[in-house]
């Protein structure tokens, strides 16, 4: 075994310097695909534990997506039955046809009211009488005691608050006996659905969070198991960030396919759903559209849980080489 | 040029592992560094490792202090050097080539220049046709040559050896100490830590010998017997 004077393997003499920028930084770019193959293979070589550990990830994040999934619906449904709903204004007993029409032309004049209907005392009774029981009962009647009605139909997108106004105009106005707004169920609803939203953001926070420490706890164990490995790169000069970039990887790819699998559940979701949905909305004449998720949202969820992961890899295994330095 | 000016290291707890320690190793020198157990052989080579920091005195390299590297620079620094262990400290799980390519793709060297390189290195330490085998199946001496070619392959200035024919028979160590006389005479600084007196006299180079971490002798390679 003849020392070589210049050929490769052999110190002939220190040569730092000799590979040029471009070429470390091919170096720099083959390491990063040799990390994420490397992650890649370690995860694959243990499939029942990486598949528990994306299992838990995905669900923790597609419980958030469900619930989101859900109150998008429940609000679709709100729009769909508010659209349906009318404000009934009952004139006062005696008030004629003539001061009915002036009524509905001065309602309808209002930006909140895309249509007035008046419903006369003798379309009243016919629909009583169609009720069950009542007909009977209307048959004794001497006179047609019901008034004149007009029914308001609210414009799509009129706010709570500028109906809730309008009732309260209406109500004072002189030939007016009685205002029903059924509308206000939906100003509860909306209540409901504000306090839904914050408790979906709320878990989804800390569904995040738990996936990130699954995804930490994952990568401590890992790299617990490999501590002499790491002690060996960092005698032959690795760095942190070399030591750290096959974790990260592995952080990234418990944070995608946990991601995807979120992903693929609510999707999943949403098809369980489609049929009831289709069924309530075919009684309510169509109006009620499924509520899928966004296709942005559906292809940000594995992105982020990527990047929620790396944070989970980056976090721990930060601590944990300083320890082992 | 490595230096060692009044340099002591105490360990936590009291113990003062080396005491007051000065002596020089010209660049291209190969030297052994010797004395019973715990006489600080190892605490010397942790040193110059940045394993761990003195407690007193200055080690430099060139005239530049190493108390001026900070925890950052300590990889580069070791980039520098190779390492050579008495437990070989081989990755079991990765191949004979793979084990010694970890210098060079820890330093970002292209693929191809480090499959010319591990391949020379292997040749030159004879294991060559070894290079897809795991360690586990190599004898003590051909991982401990696994470890020789590791610390070469990214051509270092300095080769540190801590006990490296510990485990050998005295045949194979002898071999492994020519690899090391051969380095040197290439121009790399060789400093070896070992109590292997025998070998030390044949191989005829410098002797630095300490007692409990007191330099006591400083031999030059004709004053050695």
């Amino acid at each position: 075994m003849a020392p070589e004077s210049s050929s490769a393997g052999a110190p002939d003499a220190p040569s730092r310097n000799e590979h040029s920028r471009s070429r470390r930084f091919a170096g720099w770019q083959e390491h990063h695909g040799w990390s994420a193959g490397a992650s890649l293979r370690r995860l694959a070589a243990r499939p029942l534990g990486s598949l528990l550990t994306i299992t838990v990830m995905g669900l923790a994040l597609a419980l958030p997506l469900a619930f989101y999934l859900l109150l998008g619906n429940v609000q679709k449904l709100g729009d769909a039955l508010g659209q349906s709903q009318v404000i009934s204004v009952f004139l006062q007993p005696g008030q004629g046809v003539q001061q009915a029409q002036l009524l509905a032309k001065e309602l309808g004049g209002r930006a909140e009211i895309s249509g007035v209907s008046i419903k006369t005392p003798q379309q009243g009774m016919d629909e009583l009488a169609r009720m069950q029981g009542f007909s009977g009962a209307l048959q004794s009647l001497d006179d047609n005691p019901l008034p004149y009605v007009l029914e308001l139909q609210p414009r799509p997108d009129a706010t709570a608050p500028a109906l809730e106004q309008l009732v309260t105009d209406v109500r004072t106005m002189h030939s007016v006996d009685m205002v029903q707004d059924a509308g206000s169920w939906r100003q509860r609803l909306d209540a409901l659905l504000a306090v839904g939203n914050r408790a979906v953001q709320v878990l989804a926070s800390l569904l995040a969070l738990a996936a990130l420490l699954v995804v930490g706890n994952t990568v401590r164990v890992d790299i617990a198991s490999r501590s002499e490995e790491i002690g060996v790169l960092l005698l032959l000069g690795a760095s942190s960030a070399f030591v750290r970039r096959p974790y990260l990887y592995a952080g990234i790819w418990y944070g995608l396919f946990s991601g995807l699998l979120a992903a693929a559940l609510a999707v999943l979701i949403e098809f369980a759903l489609a049929e009831p949905v289709a069924q309530l909305s075919q009684a309510y004449q169509g109006k009620l559209q499924v509520g899928g998720l966004p296709l942005w949202l559906l292809l940000v969820v594995p992105l982020a849980a990527a990047a929620l992961g790396w944070l989970g890899a980056r976090l721990v295994s930060a601590w944990q080489l300083r320890k082992a330095a | 040029m490595i230096q060692f000016d009044q340099v002591s290291k105490r360990y936590e707890g009291g113990h003062e592992a080396l005491s007051q320690l000065s002596f020089e190793v010209p660049t291209g020198e190969m030297a052994f560094v010797t004395g019973h157990s715990g006489a600080g052989k190892s605490t010397l080579l942790k040193l110059l490792g940045l394993i761990e920091r003195p407690s007193h005195g200055v080690i430099s390299m060139d005239g530049k202090s190493l108390a001026k590297i900070r925890h950052g620079g300590v990889p580069k620094w070791r980039r520098r050097m190779g390492m050579v262990f008495q437990d070989h400290r081989l990755l079991m799980d990765r191949s004979v080539f793979a084990n010694v390519e970890l210098p060079l793709v820890i330093g970002t060297i292209a693929q191809a220049e480090r499959a010319r390189r591990v391949r020379a290195a292997l040749e030159k330490v004879g294991l060559l046709a070894y290079e897809r085998q795991l360690p586990a199946t190599l004898s003590t001496g051909e991982q401990q040559r696994v470890g020789i070619a590791r610390a070469i392959v990214a051509r270092p200035s300095l080769l540190i050896a801590d006990e490296p024919t510990g485990n050998l028979d005295p045949q194979l160590a002898l071999e492994v100490m020519g690899l090391f006389s051969e380095f040197q005479q290439l121009g790399t600084t060789v400093l070896i830590a070992s109590h292997d007196l025998p070998l030390i006299k044949r191989m005829k180079k410098r002797v630095i010998v300490l007692d409990h971490g007191r330099l006591v002798a400083d031999l030059a390679a004709q004053e050695v017997l």
